[in-house]
C-alpha cells in the first residue's frame, strides 16, 4: 500500500527526469558532442547521488511551505502536479515542477485550512525570479573568462574541442547531481513528513527515511532519463538558440551552479560564518533557469531578434503552471477525502510537531527494498559499464579494419 | 579518455601534414612549369612524380580525416564546413597534377615571345594557392586572423586574371603567325594554370564564411 502510494510522486519523478535532463546534456546531445548512451548513464548515476547526498536542503523549505502530514494527500499533491506537468508539456507550454508542486501544496494548505506562510511562500517565488537572473549573470561571466581563454591561447580548434567535450562531460554530471539535489524536493518533498522509515545502515553510510525517500525519486527520475528523454534532448541543441559548444557548456555550468548555490546547506552555513544572510533551500525551475542564462548570452552576444512571442509562452508558463496545479490539487483532494475515505491531511495546530504525525512509522519492508534496489543498481551499473567498454572496444576495431581494406582495395 | 586524446592528436598531425602536401604541390607546380617552360623536361618528368605521390598521399589523408571527425564524432558542428574545405583544397592538388599530367601529355609549344607571360602566370596562380594555407592553417589556431590572410588569396587572383586576359589578348590579336589550333590550344593550357587560382579563391570564400561562424 505504501508503494501504491508513492507511485504519483514516481511518475512525477519519471516525468522530470524526461523532461528536465535535456537542460542539463541537451545542447550536448543535440550537438552530438556527447552521444545520448554516455549522457543519460552519467546523468542518471549523478542525479541519484545528488538526491540523496543533497537532497535535504530543498525539501525542507517546501515542508515549511505545508507539512502534509497524511499519505493519502501527499499521493494526491504529487499525482496533481504530475498531472498538471504532463498537460502544459502536452501543449508544449514551457513547464516547471517546481511550480507545479508549490502550487499543489498551496492547494492542500486551502483545502484543510492551513494558512501558507507568507515568509516561505516569497522566498519560493522570489527564487522563480532570482534563478534566471542569477543563472544569466553567471552564464555571461564564464562566457567572457572562456572566450578570452580561447583568444589568448590559440589552442588548436580540435583540442579546444576535445576539452569542451570532457567540460560538457563533467558539468552535466555537474548538473545532473544538482538537479538530483534540488528538484528531488518536487518529487519526494511532499512525502517526507509522512514517511518515517527505519535508518538503512549499508555500512560504510547510513540512509535516514528521507534519504531513502530520495533514493527511490532519484531513480524515478533516472528511469525518466533513460527512458524518455533522448528525444527532447536530441531535439534541445537546435530548439532554443543555436549555441556554440562553448556557450553551451558555459549554460549547463550556470545552471548547475544556480541549482547547487540553492541546495547546498554547506555552502550556505559557510555565508553564515562569513557574516552574511544564509541562502535560501528553495527548489528551482531548471527550465527557467537555463532561459535565464541563454538569454543572458544571447543579450552580451547583441542578439536583438529576441523571440518575444516565446518569452510571453514561458511567461504565460509560469503563471499557469502553480495556478493549474493549485486548483487540481484542491479538487482531487476533494475527490479523495470525500469518494475514497482516505485521509488526506488535516489543520496542524500550533504547537503540533509534524513530524510525529506520522500514520507510517517504523515500516521496514520499504527499508529491505530500498538494500536489495541499491544491490540492484550495483550490479547494474558494472554490468552497463562492462558493455559499454565492449561496445566502444568493438567500435574502434571496425573502423581500423574498414580504413585497413579501404587501402588494400585501393592498391 | 587516453583514446580520445590520441585520436584528437593524431587528427591534428593528419590535417597538418594535409596541408603541408597541398603547399609543397603548389611549390612544385611552380617550379615544374618553369622546367617546362625552360625545356628541361627531365626536371619537369620529375615534379610530375613527386606531384603524383603527394596527391595520392593527400588522398589518403583527406579519407582518414574525414573517417576519424565522423566516427568520434569531432567538431561536430563545423565538421561538414570542415570536410569541404579540405575537399575543395584536395581539389587544387588534384587539378596541379591533371594540368601536369596534361601537358606532359600534349606537350603545347609555348612560343618565346609568350614564355614571360606564361611564367608569370603560374607564379601568380600558385601565390593565390599558397596564401590560401596560412589562411587555412590560422582557421584552426587563430581564427580572427584569417580573414586578413585571406586578402593576399584575392589580390593574386585578381593578378592572375589581369595577366591571363592580357596573355590571351596577345595571343589572339597580335601574334598573327600562330594557327588557330596553337591559339586555342594555348588558350587551353592558360585555363589550367589560371583554374589554380580559381580554385584558392572558391575555398577562401568558403574559409572567410567559416571564420565568421566561429567568431560569433
Amino acid at each position: 500500500m505504501i508503494l501504491f502510494f508513492l507511485t504519483s510522486g514516481l511518475f512525477l519523478g519519471w516525468s522530470l527526469g524526461a523532461n528536465d535532463a535535456s537542460n542539463v546534456f541537451g545542447s550536448a546531445v543535440g550537438s552530438k558532442m556527447v552521444s545520448f548512451r554516455k549522457a543519460a548513464i552519467i546523468a542518471s548515476i549523478a542525479v541519484i547521488i545528488g538526491a540523496v547526498m543533497q537532497g535535504e536542503g530543498a525539501s525542507h523549505t517546501l515542508g515549511k511551505l505545508g507539512a502534509v502530514n497524511a499519505i493519502g494527500g501527499s499521493f494526491t499533491l504529487a499525482l496533481a502536479a504530475a498531472i498538471t506537468v504532463y498537460v502544459m508539456t502536452k501543449f508544449a507550454l514551457p513547464v516547471s515542477t517546481t511550480q507545479a508542486i508549490v502550487g499543489a501544496i498551496i492547494g492542500w494548505n486551502l483545502f484543510t485550512g492551513n494558512t501558507t506562510d507568507p515568509g516561505t511562500l516569497s522566498k519560493i517565488v522570489g527564487t522563480w525570479i532570482s534563478g534566471p537572473v542569477i543563472g544569466a549573470v553567471f552564464a555571461v561571466t564564464l562566457y567572457i573568462i572562456i572566450i578570452r581563454f580561447k583568444k589568448r591561447s590559440h589552442i588548436h580548434l580540435i583540442k579546444f574541442e576535445s576539452f569542451i567535450r570532457y567540460g560538457l562531460i563533467i558539468v552535466g554530471a555537474f548538473g545532473a547531481f544538482s538537479l538530483g539535489a534540488n528538484n528531488i524536493a518536487n518529487v519526494m518533498g511532499v512525502f517526507v513528513p509522512s514517511f518515517n522509515l527505519h535508518p538503512l545502515n549499508l555500512g560504510f553510510l547510513t540512509l535516514s527515511s528521507s534519504q531513502q525517500l530520495f533514493l527511490i525519486g532519484g531513480l524515478a527520475i533516472a528511469t525518466g532519463i533513460l527512458t524518455y528523454s533522448k528525444k527532447v534532448m536530441e531535439t534541445i541543441g537546435g530548439n532554443i538558440v543555436e549555441l556554440s559548444s562553448e556557450a553551451a557548456m558555459v549554460v549547463v555550468l550556470a545552471q548547475s551552479l544556480v541549482l547547487f548555490i540553492f541546495s547546498s546547506t554547506s555552502l550556505s552555513a559557510f555565508f553564515v560564518r562569513l557574516g552574511l544572510p544564509p541562502i535560501p533551500m528553495v527548489p528551482v525551475s531548471s527550465s527557467q533557469v537555463i532561459i535565464g542564462c541563454i538569454i543572458g548570452i544571447g543579450l552580451y552576444k547583441g542578439v536583438r531578434n529576441i523571440n518575444f512571442k516565446l518569452l510571453g509562452m514561458i511567461a504565460i508558463g509560469w503563471l499557469a503552471t502553480p495556478v493549474l496545479s493549485g486548483f487540481l490539487a484542491f479538487f482531487s483532494l476533494f475527490f479523495i477525502k470525500n469518494i475514497f475515505n482516505i485521509d488526506v491531511g488535516h489543520k496542524i495546530m500550533p504547537g503540533e510537531n509534524t513530524s510525529n504525525l506520522i500514520a507510517l512509522a517504523g515500516d521496514s519492508s520499504v527499508s529491505g527494498i530500498v538494500r536489495y534496489l541499491l544491490l540492484g543498481i550495483l550490479a547494474t551499473g558494472i554490468f552497463i559499464l562492462i558493455v559499454y567498454w565492449l561496445l566502444e572496444n568493438r567500435k574502434s576495431r571496425d573502423l581500423k579494419k574498414s580504413e585497413e581494406k579501404f587501402w588494400k582495395n585501393m592498391k | 579518455m587516453a583514446v580520445f586524446e590520441r585520436t584528437t592528436k593524431n587528427l591534428i598531425v593528419k590535417i597538418d601534414e594535409f596541408f603541408d602536401n597541398i603547399e609543397i604541390g603548389l611549390l612544385i607546380f611552380k617550379e615544374g612549369l618553369k622546367s617546362y617552360f625552360s625545356g628541361d623536361m627531365e626536371s619537369f618528368l620529375h615534379h610530375i612524380q613527386k606531384v603524383d605521390s603527394l596527391e595520392s598521399n593527400a588522398d589518403r589523408l583527406q579519407r582518414s580525416i574525414e573517417n576519424e571527425m565522423i566516427t568520434h564524432s569531432i567538431l561536430p558542428q563545423h565538421r561538414s564546413e570542415v570536410v569541404r574545405l579540405i575537399d575543395e583544397l584536395d581539389e587544387i592538388i588534384d587539378s596541379i597534377k591533371r594540368s601536369m599530367n596534361e601537358i606532359n601529355i600534349e606537350l603545347p609549344t609555348i612560343p618565346e615571345k609568350l614564355k614571360k607571360d606564361f611564367l608569370s602566370l603560374a607564379e601568380t596562380s600558385a601565390n593565390a594557392g599558397e596564401e590560401l594555407i596560412p589562411a587555412a592553417r590560422a582557421y584552426f589556431r587563430a581564427p580572427y586572423t584569417v580573414r586578413e590572410k585571406l586578402l593576399k588569396v584575392y589580390y593574386f587572383e585578381s593578378e592572375a586574371d589581369k595577366i591571363s586576359m592580357n596573355t590571351k589578348k596577345k595571343i589572339f590579336q597580335e601574334m598573327d603567325e600562330l594557327d588557330l589550333a596553337h591559339k586555342a590550344h594555348l588558350r587551353y593550357l592558360i585555363h589550367h594554370i589560371e583554374n589554380i587560382s580559381d580554385m584558392a579563391q572558391k575555398a577562401a570564400d568558403l574559409l572567410s564564411a567559416m571564420a565568421i561562424k566561429l567568431m560569433i
